[in-house]
């Protein structure tokens, strides 16, 4: 096709190295390589969903003609997980469902972390007036109840999955926007930066080379928190019956499973795992974020 | 919002000029709507099951969620803009005299606005109803009705699917199961049974469940089914429908019919209202003409055919503008008699107003009925107090409304005692079933509802006018599948308008020897000139597709 | 800075936030998609009693007047009727209010008296086993679903166990005098335990984890090493000089964890059948209640913009290097 410049093998690890030097990833706490690789199961499953899945999620199963696969217990007729009450494949699911969590996640991370730094950064920079109405527009953010914002985005926008993200969006970026503003803050006055200034760099060069790589780690770790806060809020929002019907997802399977009485029928099968798997993907997010303890409770680093 | 994206809308166009004129005879995706599964899951069951079974004919169909309130924006009000719907008609005991079914789903004068969404005009059918309407003997009557569902079942204006069976249960060791009335269309919740049912021991509290709040407690505002269970049993009617489905004296002690459009009903004596002051004709003539006086527009549909109200002592006459077969059940077991001296300031300070008779609420309802008003805990629970003095005083105490929004929790409930009485039920049967087999104290009953379930074709679109495309899309599922998939056995099988549970009404031939099956329909739609081309089904020769999307 | 100084600035800001949050509520709900009318299935509304209701609710004016009148209603405390209950909106909701208010105080109160306790305890045992194994088991707590864990204490407490009711605040038919007489009997107790429970369960992670790090970052200050040299036992040091120090920062977070609080009471006033705001909250815009669910969700906005204004209060009072922005 067109011809590339050679970049050298050991070179192009430097650039890696860098770049996740950049992020710096927590490797030295114990908890938080959990969190990681709770993280990369996730992945896996979300991944290869098609090829672990025993069926489609969406199936309706009979066991006989006219008779559904209602409510099998685990083992029986080949279902890992057994069945709901509507005769769909629990285990396949689950597996299907670790596709949502990670889609809505990671995209409302993605949010959270992008708008609450550019917010932060540009508010800790800048100062003066844009400072000001940037700080405002955090407080109404911070007076907005979240949950009862995302039900009534729910009711307003048509129900889907994308409505947590764009809840999140608009209002949850205001922890993230304040302590990377603090941060900025501090960053601006160092030595270096005044220097930088003084030579005359652009103001998006410095931001660039000294703001933000030393605001990254902050960002990547309320990002992260993000993930569960999403998987979580989703969960509530099928739970109340505003979710997305067209996508399988844990918060769904849960409600399905409370409203088919599942808790009275002692099918333990079908509400533990979800419930399980959304602990355990939302702590893994704490877990990473234990080497920086301060991220966990709203200071109020103004 | 979704938004196509630039792709897709490139590949439309695309296909759109690479395609022959030939395939514009094949039929257009065709769409079915339901509401969510957590909401309606046996709707949303079937509905798949069915998409499933039309997608062998060589349909694509495309199955489409919306919650109600967007589903009644898309369908009820924008009447040709849809294919077919998962749909319902709600049992009620004023639904025991079929003429309000037969009638505003399917006469052409409802198509517009009215019951009659799906376009349905067949001047045969017309002729039919209206017949019925006036023919006040009940066998001549009998007969016009069963010869309108037998028109139905041939033309399958609808694809009907099934009667559901409603269940509830109640706890045995606190109530006699003898007392307790299982009204024919509508289960053991129902007026009779707070009547007549009978403490065993020490509780005598009817204690039941709700899992939606009460909304008002309001004898001119039809403000939701739990509110109805309550102004039933506060306020009397001048008949009630019985536990057979047929009209009876309730307030009024007996009734005559003078002429075809003349009827005396002879009220009760010694009827008194809860607040001490009797009951007298007056009020009677008022409550009808409150709900005619423009500020109870629920209820003015209901006296709309009375011309005239006129006294004699204990007797009022109605004058009625036509002969109204159904005059009894529409009308005179619906209306509630209210209390003059209370809601004669009322509806005069309404009539100066903008808002009506359904935004005020007595803080202590008055009526004459066999329960008084006693509390009312917001979104909590409403308490009924047995009236003594009433001429069919209930056996019980009190009757105790609680709201429980989590079905988990009413089962719970009725386990541990704390609501003797399971009257609103939404979740899965088999569990009703099984906590009754495990507890002797617990009775589950299970009746056939009078409403049911249906998908409805739209009229208005081709292929949905052609009677024959409609009875092979009806005949390709088997109504077990159904019931066996969606309802777990819990419903029968529908093929008419009008239940079983109406034993009087329903005409069986239209369920029995009902055909089914995918070979049929296939057969049945080559008959009628459809052909499979490349998968696809298309229309017959000469027809093309009008509605592309 | 002066303190009254302080004190306007942050009453002018409350306002501001105040303001715009009734700004974006307004919006919101008049901008959906359908017409609130579409509920009303009732084929006998003719197209004019279709539009005398719209007169009446005011859907007929233009938006921007309607805001105005909006605002206008909101000063005088009219927020408007509801359209199913038709009865006055803020009557309704400051009648649900007490019932979720003291679900959510008595909640936090519970977690954070443990959560206080607890975090201390970890701080004390820094390095052990026991801590090793309850951090994280405190962080899963955290992640958990209410709703989840509510529906699970239900059926082992409630089916399993019958040790509490399943749901409501009182025995069906106990009547009380006042609010204040059901509030104080051992009814109301048993019927919000449960509730209480989960709601406490989920929010004590909090208080904790703050408790324990203030507790380690004062416990390696000078004025300890210096007291355990002067010969003070290591429990008084700690009782005395560590947590007091520790404590005031966890206070301050109580009131923005009302906040936080009161939308897990959507869910476990769901799950527990609680008469509350949240519940009422999820039912109004499921029935596109326009009016009431404005109402509610104003409602609890409010109680977390007021918690908000008391947190800044009590920060720029215990902490004398606030820094103006």
């Amino acid at each position: 096709m067109f011809s590339r410049p050679k970049v050298s093998a050991s070179s192009r690890l430097a650039k890696l190295r860098r770049a996740l030097g950049a992020v710096r990833l927590p490797l030295h706490d114990p908890l938080a390589i959990i969190g990681l690789g709770i993280y990369a199961f996730f992945i896996v499953m979300a991944v290869f969903a098609p090829l672990i899945a025993t069926h489609d999620p969406n199936e309706i199963l009979f066991t006989s003609e006219f008779a559904l696969a209602a409510d099998l217990t685990p083992g029986t007729d080949g279902y890992i997980l057994g069945t709901t009450t509507l005769g769909r494949d629990i285990f396949s699911q689950i597996v299907w469902g670790a596709r949502s969590a990670l889609l809505i996640g990671l995209t409302a991370a993605f949010m959270v972390a992008l708008i609450g730094s550019i917010v932060g950064i540009v508010a800790g920079y800048f100062g003066g007036w844009v400072d000001m109405v940037l700080m405002r527009l955090a407080d109404v953010a911070f007076g907005i109840p979240f949950l009862p914002f995302v039900i009534v985005l729910a009711a307003f926008l048509e129900p889907s999955i994308w409505n947590v993200v764009i809840a999140m969006a608009l209002v949850l970026w205001r922890d993230t926007g304040r302590v990377i503003r603090s941060q900025t803050l501090t960053l601006r006055n160092r030595v270096y930066v005044e220097a930088a200034r003084v030579s005359g760099s652009s103001d998006f060069k410095i931001i660039l080379r000294h703001i933000a790589p030393n605001v990254l780690p902050l960002s990547f770790l309320y990002g992260s928190i993000a993930i569960g806060w999403a998987i979580l809020t989703e969960a509530s929002i099928s739970f109340l019956g505003f979710g997305d019907p067209d996508s399988i997802s844990w918060g769904y399977m849960l409600q399905d499973a409370f409203a088919s009485q599942a808790l009275s029928k002692g099918s333990y099968y079908w509400f533990v795992p979800p419930g399980f798997l959304i602990i355990l993907i939302v702590s893994a997010g704490f877990f990473i974020t234990r080497g920086y303890e301060q991220i966990l409770f709203p200071k109020l680093d103004r | 919002m979704k938004l196509p994206s630039i792709t897709t809308m490139f590949a439309a166009m695309l296909s759109y000029a690479v395609l022959t004129p030939a395939a514009a005879e094949e039929i257009r995706t065709i769409n079915i709507v339901t509401r969510p599964q957590a909401a309606q899951p046996a709707e949303f069951q079937f509905t798949q099951l069915i998409a499933q079974e039309w997608r062998k004919l060589g349909l694509d169909v495309n199955v489409q969620v919306m919650p109600w309130e967007q589903m009644i924006q898309e369908i009820w009000f924008s009447r040709d803009k849809w294919d077919t719907t998962a749909w319902q008609m709600v049992g009620r005991p004023e639904r025991s005299d079929p003429d309000e079914i037969v009638f505003n789903l399917f006469h052409s004068t409802t198509a517009a606005k009215g019951f009659n969404f799906i376009g349905y005009n067949n001047p045969e059918y017309d002729a039919l109803v209206e017949a019925q309407r006036v023919a006040l003997d009940p066998a001549v009557r009998r007969d016009l009705i069963r010869q309108a569902q037998t028109l139905l079942a041939e033309d399958q204006p609808n694809m009907m699917l099934a009667h559901p069976q409603s269940t509830y249960a109640f706890n045995n060791a606190v109530w006699d199961a003898a007392t307790i009335v299982d009204q024919s269309g509508i289960g053991i919740r129902n007026t009779w049974t707070y009547l007549e049912m009978e403490p065993l021991g020490d509780v005598t509290d009817i204690i039941l469940n709700s899992s939606d709040n009460v909304t008002a407690i309001n004898p001119l505002y039809i403000s939701g089914g739990t509110d109805s269970w309550i102004t039933e049993l506060v306020y009397d009617r001048l008949m009630r429908i019985g536990a057979d489905g047929l009209p009876q004296p309730w307030a009024a002690e007996s009734y005559e019919w003078i002429d075809d459009t003349t009827i005396t009903v002879t009220l009760r004596e010694g009827m008194m209202w809860h607040d001490g002051m009797p009951v007298t004709p007056e009020d009677v003539v008022f409550s009808f003409e409150a709900a005619g006086s423009g500020e109870a527009p629920m209820y003015g549909p209901f006296v709309g055919s009375i011309a005239d109200m006129s006294i004699d002592g204990m007797d009022i006459t109605f004058s009625l503008t036509e002969p109204s077969a159904p005059f009894l059940t529409a009308s005179l077991s619906k209306i509630n008699l209210i209390p003059m001296h209370i809601w004669e300031p009322v509806i005069a300070e309404q009539l100066t107003l903008e808002t009506n008779a359904e935004s005020f609420q007595e803080p202590a309802p008055i009526g004459s009925g066999p329960y008084r008003f006693g509390s009312w805990t917001l979104n909590e629970e409403v308490v009924l107090e047995a009236n003594a003095e009433h001429w069919a005083a209930p056996k019980a105490g009190r009757w105790i409304l609680r709201i429980v929004p989590n079905v988990e929790a009413a089962l719970g409930m009725l386990r541990s005692g704390e609501i003797n009485f399971l009257s609103d039920f939404p979740g899965d049967p088999t569990v009703v079933v099984a906590a009754a087999e495990e507890d002797p104290n617990l009775t589950a009953v299970f009746t056939v509802d009078i409403g049911f379930r249906y998908v409805a074709f739209n009229h208005r679109r081709p292929p949905f006018n052609d009677t024959a495309f409609r009875r092979a899309l009806s005949a390709s599922v088997d109504r077990r599948l159904i019931v066996g998939a969606a309802f777990r056995g819990f419903a029968v099988p529908s093929n008419s308008v009008v239940s079983p549970a109406l034993g009087f009404w329903h005409n069986e031939e239209t369920v029995e020897g009902m055909e089914a099956g995918v070979e049929l329909a296939q057969q049945m739609l080559a008959d009628a000139g459809y052909e499979v081309v490349d998968g696809r089904l298309n229309y017959p020769e000469g027809v093309s597709e009008t509605l592309g999307e | 800075m002066k303190a009254i100084t302080v004190i306007c600035a942050r009453l002018l800001q409350t306002a501001f936030v105040l303001l715009a949050v009734i700004t974006i509520l307004f919006f919101m709900f008049r901008l959906m998609p359908g017409s609130p009318l579409a509920a009303y299935i009732d084929p006998n509304f003719t197209p004019e009693q279709q539009a005398t209701l719209m007169a009446r609710f005011g859907l007929d004016q233009p938006l921007w007047k309607q805001y105005l009148i909006y605002l206008r209603n909101l000063l005088q405390g009219d927020l408007g009727e509801s359209f199913f209950y038709r009865q006055s909106v803020a009557e309704r909701v400051l009648a649900l209010l007490p019932n979720t208010l003291i679900l959510t105080f008595t909640s936090l109160i519970v977690a954070y008296i443990f959560g206080v306790l607890a975090g201390a305890y970890l701080a004390w045992k820094r390095g052990s086993v026991v801590e090793q194994i309850c951090l994280p088991l405190v962080l899963t707590t955290r992640a958990m679903p209410e709703f989840w864990l509510g529906m699970l204490l239900l059926a082992v407490f409630s089916f399993s166990l019958g040790w509490f009711p399943a749901g409501g605040t009182r025995e069906p038919g106990a009547e009380y005098g006042s609010i204040w007489a059901l509030y104080a009997s051992a009814d109301f107790w048993r019927h919000m335990a449960l509730p209480v429970l989960t709601l406490a369960i989920y929010s004590q992670g909090l208080p904790l984890l703050l408790m324990r790090s203030n507790m380690m970052d004062v416990m390696r200050e000078d004025f300890v090493t210096m007291a355990r040299i002067k010969g003070l036992s290591t429990f008084s040091v700690v009782i005395r000089h560590a947590a007091r120090n520790a404590l005031l920062p966890v206070m301050t977070s109580f009131a923005i964890a009302v906040g936080y609080q009161i939308q897990g009471n959507v869910v476990v006033e769901t799950v527990f059948s609680w008469p509350g705001l949240g519940r009422e909250l999820v039912r109004a815009v499921q029935t596109a209640d326009y009016p009431l669910a404005q109402g509610a969700f104003l409602m609890i906005a409010v109680v977390v913009i007021l918690m908000n204004l008391v947190a800044d209060l009590l920060y720029a009072a215990l902490d004398p290097r606030v820094t103006r922005d």
